[in-house]
């Protein structure tokens, strides 16, 4: 009985997630869908060919991966020492530092962007991929920095000291000790980063001044014209890298999860 | 101490990896000959008098060309035969960028602008109307070059649809590239062509003899086409186009109160009750594909066609026009101040006013779908003149008949009433009780 539950739950979780993609697939490969018809009579695969075939479209994707990638190494590499004073130490002062932490989430980004974009363009980093990475990094912040500092809040410096006692290196104990048992945490932080700078629309459309296109940029001029094929067909490429890098990390993630068992 | 030293070692590395990729393409002097001029040009500058110039600074440059970009017709399009073109007869390269608003370029120049920047981003810009002012106000749009294009001898300056854009003088700061007149969209296989209306007031009889199939789109920003229905039915009920040419508060005052009368008349009758209307022509669109109201709105000169052929209109959709006060105007592009690469610019403005383009640009299978910039009677060129002739007679049984749209045709209002008519709109009519 716990078992037939457990299976339709399942199910269901999995229809959940997989409807929307079925009826995104429903619109991208057909043309005409109009009510009163139940399913698709014209089934065509012009509209993705000619999305996949424009270099346009590829090299879109190509630019916000790259930037998500360099987003999320950034974030990382300013996230982990700010989370780990946040999460390890108490000094007057902690609660500010946070408030200043998460100021990005409760800021409209439009405001951010507007200001920013003035700053980047007398700097000459508006329209630059260095600027929207920067740009991107204040949204991401706050997410890789509380990932990150929850976990350390739980981690034991001993295991550092008991290795610089055995006569590690600094760098040793960083790669070797904090790393690894950051790992789990470094890849959800990771993951955030970049999920959060790929859908990124409107840092990138203020501060890359149409000049840095990624794909959202192309999916919201897609979705003002209302095609409903196009706007699917993006929608398909939109999601296709994030399901693959939380299907990547999920599994790395389970690994990882039954190391740190053995550990213990 | 040196962990931080190695990350900002990192950090340094991999931002200047990322280096600006789209540096602003400098002008090879190589490229500019030398010219007899009073004035000794610099290198990158290029006499507008001189077209042999503009050619030759503008070869090896990316024009920058900020484009409604929603939808994929009108991109092919401007991929397939512009940038085409511009690549192979001139060595010039089109960087199409894809906007979702026009208004995102004008905050771009004002951006830039505000920043003072004297090189930006953007070489042209598709626009007009509020857009257009907006730029001339504010002095940020390259001066007096549109009536210089070579090609400008196949434009009718002396048309006031042309040298006035939304009522204000274009001055020769940008150049026509299409011109649109706003139409319904029917269904052949639901109404037959005898029942439609044939003035506001007929529309009125019809859309409360059949209640929830007809509505409108939300005049605003980006319901530019809604703007232009609710002053058709202004013209109608004030009798006239003319007087709105000029803004005259008096005369708005006068008629605006029989303006929200029709509308909020109409509103009961309207799909939904009128609580809610299309946000814009894609969403008026799809209601009237999928069956919800019985009449679509356009700009296309190929009717329905440009949709059919898009697949987003049932095959059957064919455009009409009511008798009277169906407005009509043209669109242009012009140049930012500080455009990096004017030369190419201009060489792509010329380009879209050329017979062979125009002539492209209404055939329904091309995908862009509006009207002529040019006046086909100013071409001499035999060859370009029966090209031109034999288009228009391609646009087949979805489009309005010409002498139907020409009949009809009258010009928008002053700029003045845009603001108005949006916003005393949504005051009196959509949240009238």
């Amino acid at each position: 009985m716990k078992r037939i539950t457990a299976y339709s739950l399942r199910a269901v979780l999995y229809f959940i997630l997989i409807a929307p993609l079925l009826l995104f697939a429903a619109y991208a490969f057909s043309t005409r869908w109009f009510f009163p018809q139940p399913f698709p009579v014209e089934w065509t695969t012009i509209t993705f060919l000619r999305a996949i075939n424009d270099s346009r479209t590829l090299s879109s994707m190509a630019q916000g991966i790259w930037i998500a990638i360099l987003v999320s190494v950034l974030s990382l590499m300013l996230a982990l020492p700010a989370a780990r004073v946040q999460g390890l130490r108490e000094f007057r002062g902690r609660q500010l530092a946070w408030l200043l932490l998460f100021l990005p989430t409760i800021i409209p980004p439009l405001a951010i962007g507007m200001g920013l974009n003035i700053l980047f363009l007398r700097i000459g980093l508006a329209g630059t991929i260095a600027g929207v990475v920067l740009a991107h990094i204040i949204p991401t912040l706050p997410y890789t920095i509380f990932t990150l500092s929850s976990a350390f809040a739980r981690f034991d410096e001993n295991y550092e000291f008991q290795a610089l006692a055995l006569g590690a290196s600094p760098w040793q104990i960083f790669l070797k000790v904090t790393l690894r048992m950051m790992t789990p945490s470094l890849v959800v932080a990771t993951l955030f980063a970049f999920l959060i700078s790929w859908s990124q629309y409107l840092l990138t459309l203020l501060i890359g001044g149409g000049q840095i296109i990624t794909l959202p940029i192309l999916l919201f001029s897609a979705a003002s014209g209302g095609n409903p094929s196009t706007i699917a067909t993006l929608s398909l490429l939109f999601v296709a890298p994030p399901v693959m890098v939380i299907a990547f990390t999920a599994r790395s993630l389970s690994q990882h999860d039954n190391e740190i068992r053995e550990q213990y | 101490m040196k962990r931080i030293a190695f990350l900002l070692v990192v950090l340094t590395m991999l931002l200047s990896a990322c280096a600006p990729s789209v540096a602003t393409p400098a002008q090879p002097a190589a490229t500019n000959p030398p010219v007899a001029t009073d004035a000794p040009l610099v290198a990158g500058e290029f006499d507008i008098n001189n077209w042999d110039i503009v050619l030759a600074a503008a070869k090896g440059q990316t024009v920058n060309w900020y484009i409604w970009g929603g939808s994929d017709s009108i991109n092919a399009f401007v991929d397939n035969f512009y940038g085409k073109a511009l690549k192979e007869r001139y060595g010039i390269t089109l960087n199409r960028v894809p906007i979702a608003d026009t208004a995102d370029a004008v905050n771009q120049v004002l951006s830039e602008k505000q920043a003072g920047k004297e090189i930006g981003a953007v070489d042209m810009i598709w626009i007009n109307g509020e857009n257009f002012f907006t730029l001339k106000q504010a002095s940020l749009l390259y001066p007096d070059w549109a009536q210089k294009l070579p090609n400008s001898k196949y434009v009718n300056w002396g048309n006031p649809a042309i040298n006035l854009d939304f009522g204000h003088p274009v001055d020769s700061m940008e150049s026509p590239w299409s011109s649109a007149q706003f139409q319904f969209v029917y269904d052949s296989a639901r109404i037959k062509a005898d029942e439609l209306p044939h003035s506001y007031a007929d529309l009125k009889t019809w859309a409360c003899a059949h209640p929830g199939r007809f509505t409108y789109i939300a005049p605003g920003p980006g319901g530019f086409l809604g703007t232009r229905f609710v002053k058709g039915a202004l013209y109608e009920i004030s009798g006239g186009a003319e007087q709105w040419q000029k803004f005259d508060q008096a005369a708005w005052d006068k008629w605006s109160p029989e303006l929200w009368k029709y509308l909020n008349e109409l509103k009961p009758c309207l799909w939904r009750n009128g609580e809610t209307y299309a946000k814009d022509e894609a969403e008026l669109k799809n209601l009237f594909a999928n069956n919800e109201v019985d009449f679509s709105m356009t700009n296309d000169i190929t009717g329905a066609g440009t949709g059919i052929a898009a697949g987003l209109l049932p095959a059957t959709s064919r455009a009409f026009v009511f008798d009277k006060y169906m407005i009509g105007d043209f669109n242009y592009v012009a140049i930012p101040l500080n455009a990096p690469n004017k030369a190419a610019a201009l060489v792509l403005a010329n380009l879209l006013l050329e017979p062979e383009f125009q002539a492209a640009q209404i055939l329904p299978e091309n995908g862009f779908g509006l009207g002529y910039a040019i006046d086909v009677t100013l071409v001499t060129d035999s060859a370009a003149l029966s090209a031109l002739q034999s288009a228009s007679t391609k646009l087949g049984d979805s489009a309005t008949p010409a002498s139907d749209l020409a009949k009809s045709l009258v010009g928008d209002t002053a700029a003045e009433y845009q603001n108005l008519v949006e916003q005393d709109w949504v005051t009196n009519v959509l949240q009238a009780k």
